[in-house]
């Protein structure tokens, strides 16, 4: 097994277990770190906690909702405004967080009369809202409230109003993931099949393992209208509470994140029967082969393949203008979990990018086995870094760019490696076509910064040019571009605007004729 | 010729290790039905034989092996000149190697875990 | 007409305005230099608090986390903690502080955190870092008690327990800020410059702001040391510009060591920040120079330009820390305009005997609503239901979708500002920063003019 021992880490041993570099003659069955283990105590690691996988990464995309966490008031207040979730009911769930406000006489004499004037307080605060989730937090997981009982008093006494209970405080799992699997599995055991949606095609999917960060979302929901397919729910950006009760109707599972949001996949599968189909919603040939295949599963294949062409003649010069000048750049991959083997690929074959190391902060293995798979050769793949890791990595690897958070990102600035946040993005949304081109276009900008460079230079002791008031970022990527390829007229800039989201709110959808009449859910 | 076919069952094996994400369900069993379900409708469909499409399930292997065959047929024009044959052989040796990479010597601690 | 003082009346919270205990004594970690903390708890109690204090700094800091998981949860997790402290120190060889921050959970089973740290001095520190100077300092920070303000004191106290050794006394004094901004405490250095007086400033965090250097790696850290720490026992008195931040620190310096504390009114505006030099005069025997004299002229003479023609009578909601909250009110009023809204974010039950407070109940000749507990609902509620009319919101970034939900502008104050471009470096205390937060909430009210066009045309002459 090629590990990777880090220098700073050598006092933990059992890092090393967590590091491999991808050689000329590995594959998964000598290649593959340990993963998804407890934390090392005290090593400054990047990961966050089972509560806010449950909470802020999953549950909180639903938008229809009230979000009511049961503890002290931190919970809530910490997951709150730091995630660029849209949804188009005005930002409903971005905007409004609701806690129990669990306090010291609380925790000794209980809570659960203090959650359920909290539960009526929210929905009488927003009357038009009908759905709420209440996620258990640390606290009152050890104080042991019966949050299901309450629920179901609350429901009893308020007829028109649904909540689910999520329990799944912070310290239960290695790391958020946990929460993503404990939130997954309530939902498909709670939820799923109690209301059965109104079937409107014969085309029916859940997008599922999907968040809207930016808009992701309403790309793809773009596209799969434009096939005649209808969503019947996205798990769960933009998603509803409503039409993510009726999942089990759907004739596909479409599942992007497969990290957060396989588990529902799985059980759909074996409860109902409906097909799992991983999908790459990012770059242009991975997304391309994804649409194609959902139209193969229908049977409408031709009506991808005309999206396909159409977006790609459309966006294939601009993705080119940047790729001509990304080409060979060095970058470190280094997202929470399913970005890695999302972009891993696609970065190097639309872009010509090299992927010099890939990291998950809360990832699996399987998360690692995809992308190292799909990463080339000489990658170092990481698993839960530290903060001297990534420091370690990025002397060492000197990568042009970093794909990371916000927060590893500030790090990243000091030692004078650009950033994205792979996480929130950075002007997305980066799924589609378009997409993909926003991000080509975020890369190059954070790239050819015309200030990065000067980043490196000590006006103390280093002898630097004075003759020139600016640079634009083309003057120094396009030094050594080919005249064939700086002439090109064929290729161009990124033409979209500011916002490309909106403007497909107005837009209108072919009708198809339905072969089946539109069956009412059996 | 032995070494020759290694070879190419290696070009194909890293081509879906690399733009398939089918095989990577969670759990060994899920696994071992995928590489089943989409390789023997790969076989099929590069032979020209019938596909079923009957089941939701079906129909889903057939999703992700076509798109498997028209990756192939893109990437290794030299399978047009196999015979049937040949690449049934060629996918069976494939299936063996992505099972035994994926799943029997797979280093993944959870493809046993009991449940999802 | 009258100011009421009152508690939030439902029990719950609709978009809370603080966060929780934890948070504080992680704020007041980062201030001490070669300190990094360790939060016993699960790894959100830290990885969130590290992500909040860097979208507010644009900076990252070091906090590492005991990470607390099931087990732990159930069989106890002091051992969390002992190979965390030795994890941490065996990687980082400059780190002489750790605090151990407790968090809710930890609390709730009932970790003996104190005990811990008398173990880990036996063995740990005595054998395997044997020679190295180690301070291990428990901080109790529950999370269902007081809010992050309340942590924040509480981890001050802490670190001024552990530290703080009568020697010799000095003609230094302690200046204990509480929970400002960088700008603020360049501010606060360069009245005491003014005066000649030579201070201990808790926290030294002007550095927060690290610069991209051409050397390498640059983390931003507090300046603030152990000896620094030490020699608070030993001062001619302890100034604490935030009676809820910092102010238990100075009452204990006061109780164990005689060093007289003076509790100043928070230096917001001019007539506080005219106390505080009246303060440090009486403690200290400097007298107030002539300089100071002119930075406050100056200040006076930018306010007169836009008190009485653009701020006066203008309605203004506050919220935030409540010494911040309590100081911009009372400027405001010194600036003719009408704070009608106070909201403080937890139940700290101090706030009725607050002399401040009171005074504001005595003699306010409008209605003030002052609510303690709050949330920003209680904001939000009155602004759509009740009729709540404002033409300026003050207060912290977690605000701003009121703002821009019912069109009131808004001048970000506090913490986290993380949605304003490098407001850290700006002081709103002292005479500089009145002068910047007059001239701030003006041009707030002058974008908002014009983009309603609301008399715009007034600026046309001014």
């Amino acid at each position: 097994m090629p590990l990777h021992e880090f220098d700073c880490s050598k006092v933990i041993p059992e890092r090393k277990q967590h590091a491999v570099v991808k050689g000329r003659e590995e594959d998964l069955t000598s290649c593959l770190p340990k993963g998804y283990l407890n934390t090392i105590p005290g090593s400054i690691s990047e990961r966050g906690c089972a509560y806010c996988g449950a909470k802020h990464v999953i549950g909180t995309p639903m938008k229809d909702v009230i979000h009511i966490s049961h503890g002290p008031v931190g919970c809530t207040y910490d997951t709150w405004q730091t995630k660029r979730y849209l949804s188009d009911n005005n930002n409903f769930q971005l905007k409004y967080t609701f806690a129990s406000d669990v306090k010291e006489k609380h925790i000794v004499f209980g809570a659960d009369k203090l959650l359920k004037s909290n539960i009526i307080d929210a929905f009488k605060a927003f009357p038009d809202i009908k759905r709420m989730t209440v996620y258990q937090t640390c606290a009152t997981a050890l104080i042991g409230d019966d949050i299901e009982a309450i629920c179901d008093d609350v429901m009893e006494e308020m007829p028109d109003v649904d909540i689910f209970v999520c329990n799944s405080p912070g310290f239960a799992g290695p790391s958020q993931s946990a929460g993503h699997h404990k939130i997954n599995i309530a939902w498909v055991n709670n939820k799923v099949g109690t209301v059965e949606p109104e079937i409107t095609s014969d085309y029916v999917i859940n997008y599922v393992g999907e968040y809207n960060i930016q808009g992701d979302q309403e790309i793809m929901q773009d596209y799969f209208k434009r096939m005649g397919i209808q969503i019947l729910s996205t798990f769960t950006g933009n998603g509803s509470y409503d039409d993510l009760r009726g999942m089990h109707r759907a004739h596909l599972n479409v599942l992007e994140c497969a990290r957060s949001a396989e588990y529902i996949c799985d059980e759909l599968r074996a409860r109902y029967g409906i097909p799992r189909m991983d999908i790459d919603g990012f770059g242009f040939k991975a997304l391309a082969g994804s649409l194609k295949k959902i139209g193969l599963f229908f049977g409408i294949e031709d009506r991808a393949q005309a999206i396909i062409d159409e977006e790609v003649a459309r966006w294939q010069p601009e993705l080119d203008w940047y790729k001509e000048r990304l080409k060979g750049k060095k970058l470190c991959l280094w997202p929470g979990g399913s970005k890695l083997w999302h972009w891993a690929h696609t970065l190097e074959e639309d872009l010509g990018i090299r992927i010099v190391s890939v990291y998950t902060k809360f990832g699996h293995q399987g998360d690692m086995e995809k992308g190292i798979s799909r990463c080339s050769e000489g990658a170092l793949a990481i698993d839960d870094p530290n903060e001297l890791e990534t420091l370690e990595v990025m002397e060492k690897l000197k990568p042009d760019l970093i794909l990371t958070g916000k927060r590893p990102g500030e790090v990243a600035k000091k030692v004078r490696v650009p950033y994205l946040n792979a996480h929130a993005y950075h002007n997305g949304p980066y799924k589609g076509f378009e997409g993909w081109v926003r991000f080509a276009r975020d890369i190059y900008n954070a790239i050819y910064s015309p200030l990065h460079q000067l980043a490196f230079t000590d006006i103390s002791k280093d002898d630097f040019a004075t003759d020139k008031g600016f640079m634009t970022r083309r003057m120094i990527s396009d030094v050594d571009l080919d005249d064939e390829v700086k002439n090109n007229t064929e290729l161009r800039e990124y033409t979209g605007g500011f916002d490309s989201v909106s403007k497909l709110h107005d837009r209108e959808y072919p009708e198809f004729e339905s072969q089946s009449a539109p069956a009412a859910a059996e | 010729m032995q070494e020759t076919i290694e070879n190419k069952v290696g070009d194909l094996l890293s081509f879906i290790m690399k733009n398939s994400l089918w095989q990577f369900n969670s759990r060994g069993w899920d696994r071992r039905k995928q590489s089943e379900g989409v390789l023997t409708k790969v076989s099929e469909l590069l032979c020209d034989e019938p596909v079923s499409k009957e089941t939701p399930a079906d129909k889903c292997y057939y999703a992700e092996a076509q798109c498997v065959v028209d990756g192939f047929n893109k990437n290794f024009p030299w399978l047009k000149d196999l015979s049937k044959d040949e690449i049934k052989a060629l996918i069976h040796q494939l299936h063996e190697r992505l099972d035994y990479q994926t799943i029997d010597a797979s280093l993944n601690a959870e493809l046993t875990v009991k449940n999802y | 007409m009258s100011c009421q003082l009152k508690v939030k009346e439902r029990d719950g919270v609709i978009n809370p305005i603080f966060t929780c205990q934890p948070a504080g004594a992680q704020f007041a970690s980062i201030g001490v230099k070669d300190c990094i903390g360790i939060v016993h708890g699960g790894q959100g109690c830290v990885m969130f608090v590290r992500l909040l204090i860097s979208q507010h700094f644009k900076e990252s800091f070091e906090i590492a986390s005991s990470s607390v998981h099931e087990d732990g949860a159930v069989f106890g997790a002091t051992n969390r903690v002992e190979e965390a402290v030795d994890v941490l120190l065996s990687r980082y060889p400059d780190v002489k502080v750790i605090p151990i921050i407790t968090t809710c959970s930890t609390e709730i089973i009932g970790d003996d955190i104190d005990g811990v740290i008398n173990k880990l001095e036996d063995e740990l520190l005595a054998e395997k870092f044997a020679g190295r100077e180690v301070h291990l300092v428990p901080v109790h920070t529950p999370s269902f008690v007081g809010s992050m303000i309340s942590g924040y004191d509480v981890a001050v106290l802490a670190f001024v327990k552990k530290f703080a050794k009568k020697s010799e006394p000095t003609d230094k004094i302690n200046v204990i800020t509480g929970w400002v901004n960088p700008g603020d405490v360049t501010e606060i250095k360069s009245i005491l410059k003014d005066m000649d007086i030579d201070a201990t400033v808790l926290f030294e965090i002007e550095s927060f702001d690290a610069p991209i250097m051409p050397t390498g790696n640059s983390v931003g850290h507090g300046e603030t040391t152990i000896q620094d720490l030490q020699g608070t026992a030993n001062a001619k008195g302890t100034i604490v510009l935030n009676r809820y931040e910092g102010g238990k620190a100075a009452t204990f310096l006061e109780k164990k060591f005689k060093v007289p504390s003076v509790v100043s009114q928070t230096p917001i505006g001019i007539r506080n920040t005219d106390s505080f030099v009246h303060n440090l005069k009486e403690m200290t025997g400097k007298p107030i120079p002539e300089s100071l004299v002119y930075k406050r002229g100056v200040a006076l003479d930018a306010i007169a330009d836009i008190s009485h023609m653009f701020l006066a009578e203008k309605r203004v909601a506050i919220y935030g820390a409540p010494d911040m909250v309590i100081g911009l009110a009372e400027f405001c009023l010194d600036l003719e305009m009408k704070p009608v809204l106070l909201l403080l974010g937890d139940d700290n039950g101090g706030y009725a005997k607050d002399p401040r407070i009171k005074a504001l109940q005595e003699n306010v000749d409008y209605d003030m609503e002052i609510v303690t507990n709050a949330d920003f609902w209680e904001l939000e509620n009155r602004i759509k239901n009740e009729g709540l009319e404002l033409d300026l919101i003050l207060g912290h970034s977690k605000g701003r979708f009121i703002s821009m939900e019912y069109n009131i502008p808004m001048v970000r104050v506090g913490f986290p500002t993380f949605d304003r471009a490098g407001l850290y470096n700006y002081p709103i205390v002292g005479y500089g920063g009145a002068k910047w937060l007059a001239e701030q909430m003006a041009n707030a009210l002058f974008t908002d003019m014009e983009y309603k066009k609301n008399k715009e045309w007034l600026l046309n002459v001014w």
